[in-house]
């Protein structure tokens, strides 16, 4: 069986629509950025986080009103499927409190149909800081590694437009969570630690799918003249097209398969890598490989590669 | 040909040692399933007991559940460093105490270092730190060395208690770590009563005996206190919640002041709250406590008490007359007489009667012969037992006490005098420590993370394997036995380090399965190509793997990277996450090149292959 098989896309000449295509999303996701801001979990703004779950099916607006008159303010969600609810509040030291104030309210209130809190997670505001400093640390050290990694393994241009590639994928996720954050009941789209995790896996996939193509590239344009890149760059493209799919799309299908069966707690993760993945393998073909193009083209350089003998 | 050779060599060690390493996860899986499956509890105890040793071992060597999959809680303590700080001073005049406030202000807004933060304090001041610090002669370079020292001493000794507490409490395969100059990171799988194991970690169980003062004493100073607040008229409203001040003072049983007071509330703003009886006693009822525990730590109230004193409640409340919790107030000399540095064994038991549940505790022979002459000099005085700032009893000193006994009692369980006994063995910290994070799973929602882990597994495998299989044909077979392999590397490396694995983990794994076809779907992309070019089979095969190589190292290696970064700075679960993507990613290298590889020569050689093959 065979998927694109044979190509002859143009992408080189209609980059222009990519360019502004790309430009699009990531000006509609910063301002939403901007105006509606994100999401945060608990891992980074602090706070207490129960999770109940009834028996029977349970009515969030009667649970809201108990959970008021027994005086704990917080807000109460819908947590994955089956019964379960998400009730938040302030940063509680001492979360023994917190749990017997809530099943108490709904012992007595909420006859019929027993509870049960089955996770109760507290983040000190002092902790949560140093997790949003340490996840920063952690992005940035990954995207350097990749610069000198790239850098070193094809040259500067590469490496910088991979770079570039990577932080549209990211920001462009981080877009699509501010814009749909809370939107959907079964995926609240929470920034926590987990996302940071999805957004290092999309940073060191995007550069994978980058590398297949750049590889490509690199292969075929040793000894060409710059007016040849064009086609170079465009047949490489092609080439590489079925295999960056493919292997992207068997990413995909285990991520999706994450992201139906893994439950809640995994959902917001799934989520992330999925769009960042369908992100990364279009802006690998559309973003980084045509920069690398436009930026020769402009300087009117020819390229001096490394380490292209394996090839 | 001998290159080959040792390829095939290879892959039969690695297979053989993941079997062997997860043989005991096995073994664990089907014992336990054995013993569950008998027929009566009498049934699986007796196989169990006949069995133990296998299954301690089994159970020992298996893969381990992270706290997520099993129930459990994962709680970070963070040791008080302003406090530890502030006990190393030895000359805490006013100005230190001031000073020292603005540094727990500050510490409670910024991230910042606390010996930076005091430093900058002290430097605001002009003031040196061996002022208050160790040697006058030292220079502040020396004293912030000194007390870092000091603080990581502390953060290892407060590990090593709170280590000790736990195990006296038994908890099966606490992990406790320490993170920073701070912080310490405590992981109880299976624990249930989460109350209990909190209160068992936050206390910092500094045992102090304290002579109580005179009753005089007590009643003069709580007159002065009465007499300022009236004077000093920038109190308005004395009692928090207005109506309730009334109520308060006329529930107050068996006490002059309070029926005096009742009559005129607005003279006797201390009265309202804290009650009086005619042996000196002084008391205050549940609901003014905070406030009068708010009122006390001022500072203009602390400088009228009498010299090197305070004021400190009991641990427990009496039931008053109406059934109202009154809580005693003591009057105690500031430096205690003895501290539980020298109790050496502590013993929950009932007491005298019976009923009430008490501590007994022995003490060293330092302890015993300092514990001899205080009791003797101050026989008909009262000592107080005081636990983390609250006193628990305050008996009469009968007689010289030469044994270097003593008890606690006021418990109201047996349960807590069994956690005091456990605390007060342990030792008291170093300094107070407070719960900063806490996350903890019960055991269902736990089964129902380990049942979506196995549901992912399987369909992410299924989903991939099959569409190798339909994509590339023959070859999809070579691939999907790299990925079984792959599996089962991940596995037996998580067992083989004593690793655990958490639902982030699975879903590592599960990435894993997607991932490590993508260097089979590389190489075999390639080897169509080549194919197309005309090329035959062998040819074709040992170009596509040659070419394919680079980009797969490239790939590999910045997956690698991200993750190794995200497991250096994340923490608990993400790390999980991080180890999977790991191990998985470095064994696919093996597996997608050298494992399919193999298999491809070995079908090669027995003319198994054509162009056909690869779909």
């Amino acid at each position: 069986m065979r998927i694109f098989q044979r190509t002859s896309f143009n992408f080189i000449k209609h980059r222009k629509i990519a360019y502004g295509f790309s430009i699009i999303l990531l000006v509609a996701g910063m301002l939403s950025l901007a105006i509606k801001g994100l999401n945060y979990g608990i891992d980074f703004r602090g706070g207490s986080e129960v999770v109940i779950r009834f028996e029977k099916n349970a009515d969030v607006g009667q649970i809201r009103s108990v959970l008021d008159a027994a005086g704990v303010s917080g807000t109460l969600k819908q947590y994955g499927m089956d019964r379960s609810f998400l009730f938040s509040t302030v940063f509680q030291g001492d979360t023994g409190q917190l749990k017997s104030l809530v099943s108490n309210a709904l012992h007595e209130r909420i006859k019929g149909n027993p509870h049960e809190i089955v996770r109760i997670d507290a983040v000190g505001p002092s902790i949560a800081s140093d997790l949003k400093w340490s996840a920063i640390k952690a992005l940035l050290a990954s995207l350097l590694a990749i610069l000198l990694y790239v850098g070193i393994r094809f040259e500067i241009k590469f490496a910088t437009t991979g770079v570039i590639a990577i932080f549209h994928d990211i920001l462009t996720v981080l877009g699509l969570f501010s814009i749909l954050g809370g939107l959907f009941s079964f995926m609240p789209l929470e920034m926590d630690q987990s996302i940071i995790a999805a957004f290092l896996t999309i940073a060191g996939y995007s550069i994978t799918d980058t590398v297949v193509v750049y590889d490509r590239i690199r292969e075929r344009i040793r000894g060409q003249k710059p007016s040849e890149y064009e086609r170079i760059f465009n047949e490489s493209m092609n080439q590489t097209l079925s295999r960056t799919i493919i292997t992207s799309g068997t990413v995909l299908l285990s991520v999706f398969v994450l992201f139906i069966f893994a439950g809640p707690a995994i959902r917001g993760f799934a989520f992330a890598v999925f769009a960042g993945i369908i992100i990364g393998t279009y802006s690998s073909i559309f973003v980084a490989a045509p920069l690398v193009y436009d930026w020769l083209h402009l300087t009117k350089s020819s390229v001096r590669l490394r380490g292209s003998k394996t090839a | 040909m001998k290159n080959k050779r040792f390829n095939l060599l290879l892959i039969i060690v690695v297979t053989l040692v993941s079997l062997w390493s997860l043989w005991p996860t096995w073994r664990d899986y089907s014992l336990s399933k054995q013993i569950n499956g008998f027929g009566s509890a009498q049934d699986s105890l007796k196989y169990a007991l006949s069995h133990r040793e296998e299954i301690e071992e089994a159970r020992k060597k298996s893969l381990k559940l992270g706290l997520d999959l099993r129930g459990g809680m994962h709680l970070v303590m963070e040791v008080d460093q302003v406090d530890l700080f502030e006990q190393k001073a030895w000359n805490k005049d006013p100005k230190f105490i001031a000073i020292m406030q603005a540094v727990r202000a500050s510490a409670a807004r910024s991230d910042a270092r606390i010996i930076d933060l005091l430093l900058a304090e002290f430097k605001k001041d002009n003031i040196r730190l061996s002022r208050y610090f160790y040697d006058i002669r030292n220079s502040d370079q020396e004293i912030v060395s000194k007390l870092e020292k000091e603080s990581v001493d502390a953060l290892s000794r407060a590990k090593e208690i709170i280590r000790n507490r736990i195990d006296q409490y038994g908890v099966a395969e606490p992990v406790i770590t320490t993170q920073g100059s701070r912080k310490i990171i405590i992981e109880l799988p299976g624990v249930s009563d989460e109350n209990r194991v909190r209160n068992l970690l936050k206390g910092t169980a500094k045992l102090e005996f304290r002579l109580l003062r005179e009753p005089e004493v007590m009643v003069r100073t709580l007159d002065r206190i009465n007499s300022f607040l009236v004077q000093n008229s920038t109190v308005p409203k004395v009692s928090p919640v207005p109506d309730s001040s009334s109520v308060a003072a006329a529930s107050l049983p068996g006490s002059e002041k309070v029926a005096q007071a009742g009559m005129s509330t607005a003279s006797n703003p201390l009265y309202d709250v804290v009650g009086l009886s005619q042996n000196g006693t002084a008391y205050t009822s549940e609901r003014t406590r905070e406030y009068v525990l708010s009122l006390l730590r001022r500072s203009d109230i602390q400088a009228l008490l009498p010299m090197d004193s305070e004021l400190l409640f009991a641990a427990k409340p009496d039931i008053g007359k109406g059934g109202e919790k009154l809580y005693t107030i003591y009057l105690v000399k500031k430096g205690p007489e003895l501290t539980g540095g020298v109790i050496t064994e502590a013993k929950a038991t009932f007491g005298s009667q019976g009923v009430q549940p008490e501590v007994l505790m022995s003490m060293n022979t330092e302890g015993t012969s300092k514990w001899a002459r205080i009791t003797g000099a101050n026989i008909g005085k009262r000592i107080a037992i005081v636990l983390d700032g609250v006193v628990y009893s305050a008996p009469v000193v009968q007689s010289k006490i030469p044994n270097g006994n003593s008890v606690i009692n006021g418990i109201e369980s047996l349960e807590e005098a069994k956690d005091l006994e456990i605390v007060l063995k342990a030792g008291a910290l170093p300094a107070p420590v407070r719960i900063t994070e806490e996350r903890s799973v019960g055991p269902s929602l736990g089964a129902d993370y380990i049942r979506a882990g196995i549901q992912s597994l399987a369909w992410a495998f299924f989903a991939v394997s099959v569409f190798m299989l339909v994509y590339y044909k023959k070859a999809g077979i070579a691939a999907n036995i790299a990925l079984v392999l792959n599996i089962l590397i991940v596995l037996s490396v998580l067992a083989g380090f004593n690793a655990s694995l958490s639902l982030p983990g699975i879903a590592g794994i599960v990435l894993t399965i997607g991932m490590a076809v993508d260097a089979n779907v590389l190489i075999y992309e390639r080897i169509r190509e080549e194919l197309a070019e005309g090329k035959g089979v062998l040819a074709a095969v040992t170009q596509g793997y040659d070419r394919a190589f680079s980009s797969i190292l490239d790939s590999h290696v910045t997956t690698l990277s991200a993750a190794f970064l995200l497991y250096t700075y994340g923490i608990g679960p993400i790390q999980g996450f991080a180890v999977t993507l790991m191990i998985g990613t470095s064994a696919s290298l093996f597996t997608a090149i050298v494992v399919t590889r193999e298999i491809f020569h070995l079908l090669l050689a027995k003319n198994l292959m054509t162009e056909k093959s690869f779909g």
